[in-house]
């Protein structure tokens, strides 16, 4: 049997902003799918808040996405049948919470620079432009944690820059956890943590020339 | 608008082909419903209606003893007083020898079904006379109305040839006399007397040595809902005697019962057909959860439920449904409208007595709308089996 992650184990405080590095099939997406509930750990577990997500049911495990965490994609995974505001609203309205949503939901599309685009389609914007519409959907519901998967992978240069200062800026001034995937650190430059998986197994390291060294 | 309803129907509407292909799957199995119910309902109940006018009547009255000896004036008076009654006439009916004589020498001898009738009261009470498409009723004592198919058989008799009837009379005794035709019958469906002869009822009285007797009365009401009520009207009148008295759908069962159980299998087939549109919504809304795999991951990683991803596909269902058996509907109305108005008959036979049966038509558009939401529940059901991290590797 093969083991995509084994023997991780580490905790991160809340306000962090945190990067997981590793070359492609390192297993870094895996352990962003266990931290986000996507996926089940065959064996150990992941404590959020304090839970042990282990013994949650698929609903519970729903819920806690739902209000506990935010996601953003590499390919924004943005609904196309729903316009830019639908699809920021759209974890509220799962959630029910449905009181002052949209009015959150303008000032996070501003806060992101779409303002003048919330009513358009979701395939009718350009790829930065949803991965900043992303980045509003995964905070509307003010999440514990925000887990972004290679948020840039799919971005030019220019826009990965943008989308990534947005990223920073957000979690500064919302002061919320944020564990971002990537393969290319030096587009995030500094963060407050470093956890770099090779092989399945993951080592730490503030400083990207430790990480070097590990690697 | 409640987010789920929302997704569903954006999702449906914006895949066009999949919607106008699901609802024209509802639409084409609501449509086989209607026009099976517009040509063999509307068969049926042609056959009743000419039944009806022609013969029976809304009630018919017989006698156990085969023949009614009240006087049939007193019956059709008692009768006529009802306010639901329009008209009430006596007939009688024997079997007779024909033999068609032209230019004084034997064209043919046949054997066929005789009826009397009273011209007057007749007219009244059925349209027979209607059928009488060439000359005119037995209005004569001598005079004789042919079914064109007797007609037919005894080498293509005319209005004016002349025809001895022999008949045997209720002592044995051969009774014999000549007529003339007056009339050739002939009814689209043949429900009428094409295949019988018409005399006055005087005289087939006298043939039959029964004078004064009646072998049915035929009663037309100008509410034919009243017939039950009618029926025990008269029953109670007449507790002593031996009367049977019959409504259309009882004195016709004979002649209807085959034809009701081949609607009831052809109603059969015709649900079956929507059954099979369900299979063809269940493939198509395959399709779309298929199509919607990488947006179901989505949903569920930002935190839809099982029963939300459940909910919106059940939606979906009910949109095709209520759009399928909205557009059913109404074209099944259009072709029942059409029908109505143009009173469809096929190759001239009897033309179809069409209605809107609005029990049936609302009956059929819940089903179909019912088969669409248990058509969905399969497909719903498997995408709320998609794990969000496979679901969203879907490109």
């Amino acid at each position: 049997m093969v083991k995509a992650l084994d023997d991780v184990s580490f905790s991160i405080e809340k306000g962090e902003f945190v990067l997981i590095v590793g070359s492609s099939g390192s297993g870094k997406s895996t352990l962003l799918n266990m931290i986000g509930l996507l996926d089940r750990p065959t064996n150990g577990k992941v404590f959020i808040d304090g839970t042990d997500t282990s013994n949650l049911s698929d609903n519970q495990i729903s819920t806690f996405r739902n209000k506990k965490l935010g996601f953003i994609f590499q390919f924004s995974n943005l609904l196309t049948d729903l316009t830019v505001l639908e699809n920021v609203l759209l974890p509220r309205e799962i959630a029910g919470t449905t009181e002052s949503a949209e009015k959150n939901a303008r000032e996070l599309l501003k806060a992101v620079g779409l303002e003048n685009q919330i009513n358009k389609r979701a395939n009718k914007i350009s790829g930065g432009q949803a991965q900043r519409a992303a980045i509003a959907r995964g905070l509307i519901n003010n999440p514990s944690i925000v887990l972004a998967d290679e948020p840039t992978g799919n971005l030019d240069s220019v826009t990965s820059k943008i989308i990534v200062d947005l990223m920073k800026s957000m979690a500064k001034e919302l002061n919320q956890t944020f564990i971002i995937v990537t393969h290319d650190q030096q587009h995030f430059g500094e963060a407050d943590r470093v956890i770099t998986i090779k092989d399945g197994k993951a080592s730490e390291g503030n400083q990207p020339s430790e990480l070097e060294v590990l690697v | 608008m409640e987010y789920r309803l929302r997704l569903a129907k954006r999702m449906l509407f914006n895949k066009k082909g999949s919607l106008i292909g699901a609802v024209l799957a509802v639409t084409i199995g609501i449509l086989v419903i209607h026009v099976n119910f517009v040509i063999f309902q509307g068969l049926f109940d042609a056959i009743v209606r000419d039944i009806s006018n022609y013969r029976n009547g809304n009630v018919l009255i017989t006698d156990e003893e085969d023949y009614i000896d009240k006087s049939d004036q007193a019956l059709v008076s008692w009768f006529e007083r009802i306010p639901y009654v329009e008209a009430a006439t006596p007939r009688l009916s024997s079997s007779a020898s024909i033999n068609m004589t032209k230019f004084g020498t034997l064209h043919e001898k046949t054997r066929i079904p005789i009826v009397g009738v009273d011209p007057f009261r007749d007219i009244q009470a059925s349209t027979v006379h209607e059928t009488v498409t060439d000359g005119q009723y037995v209005f004569a004592k001598n005079s004789i109305v042919l079914g064109s198919n007797v007609a037919r058989d005894l080498g293509g008799v005319e209005v004016g040839d002349s025809l001895k009837l022999k008949i045997v009379d209720r002592y044995g005794q051969d009774q014999i006399r000549r007529f003339v035709v007056t009339g050739i019958a002939q009814s689209p469906g043949g429900q009428g007397f094409d295949y019988s002869v018409v005399v006055h009822i005087d005289t087939l009285r006298d043939l039959m040595n029964r004078k004064g007797e009646s072998g049915s009365i035929m009663v037309k009401l100008n509410d034919p809902t009243k017939a039950n009520d009618v029926k025990n009207f008269f029953l109670a009148a007449f507790p002593n005697d031996d009367f049977i008295a019959e409504t259309i759908e009882e004195s016709a069962e004979e002649q209807l019962a085959g034809f009701r159980s081949g609607i009831a299998m052809i109603n059969m087939i015709g649900y079956f057909g929507m059954m099979s549109s369900a299979f063809a919504i269940v493939t198509i809304q395959m399709m779309l959860v298929n199509g919607k795999t990488r947006e179901i991951g989505v949903m569920r990683s930002i935190g839809a439920t099982r029963k939300d991803i459940l909910v919106i596909f059940i939606f979906q269902g009910m949109i095709i449904g209520a759009i399928g058996a909205g557009v059913g509907t109404a074209a099944g109305l259009g072709y029942t409208f059409y029908a109505k108005e143009t009173k469809m008959s096929f190759n001239n036979s009897l033309p179809l007595e069409v209605s809107y049966n609005w029990e049936k038509i609302i009956q059929t558009a819940v089903l179909s709308f019912m088969l669409a939401i248990i058509a969905s529940l399969y497909p719903s059901y498997r995408a709320t089996k998609l794990l969000p991290v496979e679901a969203m590797r879907t490109v």
